[in-house]
């Protein structure tokens, strides 16, 4: 996906800052709140919603709004709310747990889930622009 | 969690989000390969595994891990924009560069964090 600006100004900054703090504030929420087992559900959640959200973003809303609306909510909100750094060290948690089965689950689904909703976000997105356009 | 605390871990995310956005404008004109996506889940992971490391050793604070990590790391990297980007090349025809991509940021995302976890510990 191209980025907002190749040159971000201050106000796109401030808008991905933003869109950054109420992103990882969520996820934080979510993890607090969640009481995951051995398996990392609640980052395997965040991943696949942000993933899709992301793909809707990207196939609709990328249009209509401005460059500082853009900025916040992508690269800003979803992209602050998905996390790979988590997935990485959760897997090396579960190898270090000697759970090395559940380590390969864990990135396999993430993946799979994950790439599955951003296509799904893409197509709804489409789909739904699409319809504007015919009218 | 005290409310300071929280505050500490999102402000850690927004700041963390502004060094993507810098990153990704910096790659911006290398339009063959996603670098930027790349770049950050490398380094958010290495950093993560680090930390990681250091919070088992009790050389750095429960506090502070979560701010370094879930605010940080987990803003600095993002899983989104490589699923969508994935999918837009796959889209695009450009099956090699979506394969690469994937196996790239898995590959060096998850040796970084083993690595740093492992030479830290």
């Amino acid at each position: 996906m191209a980025h907002p600006s190749r040159h971000p100004d201050w106000r796109v900054l401030l808008a991905v800052f933003g869109g950054g703090v109420v992103g990882t504030g969520l996820r934080l929420a979510i993890g607090t709140l969640s009481s995951d087992g051995a398996f990392p559900t609640s980052t395997l959640v965040i991943n696949v919603v942000g993933s899709f959200a992301l793909g809707l973003l990207a196939a609709a809303s990328w249009r209509w709004a401005t460059l500082t609306v853009r900025a916040a909510l992508g690269p800003g909100l979803v992209g602050s709310f998905t996390t790979f750094s988590a997935v990485a060290v959760g897997v090396v948690g579960l190898v270090e747990a000697d759970a090395p089965a559940l380590a390969l689950a864990y990135s396999a689904v993430t993946l799979t889930l994950g790439l599955a909703a951003a296509w799904l976000g893409l197509r709804v997105g489409g789909a739904r622009r699409a319809v504007t356009e015919r009218r | 969690m005290t409310p300071l605390l929280a505050l500490a871990v999102v402000l850690a995310g927004g700041i963390a989000a502004i060094v993507r956005a810098v990153v990704s404008a910096t790659f911006a004109r290398r339009r063959g390969f996603p670098w930027a996506v790349l770049v950050v889940n490398v380094a958010g992971s290495g950093i993560g595994g680090a930390v990681m490391a250091l919070a088992e050793r009790a050389d750095v604070s429960s506090d502070l891990a979560l701010v370094l990590v879930t605010g940080f790391c987990g803003g600095l990297t993002t899983f989104s924009t490589m699923s969508v980007e994935t999918v837009q090349l796959v889209r695009d025809g450009r099956l090699v560069t979506a394969l690469a991509s994937v196996a790239g940021n898995l590959t060096l995302g998850l040796g970084a964090a083993a690595l740093a976890y492992l030479a830290v510990r």
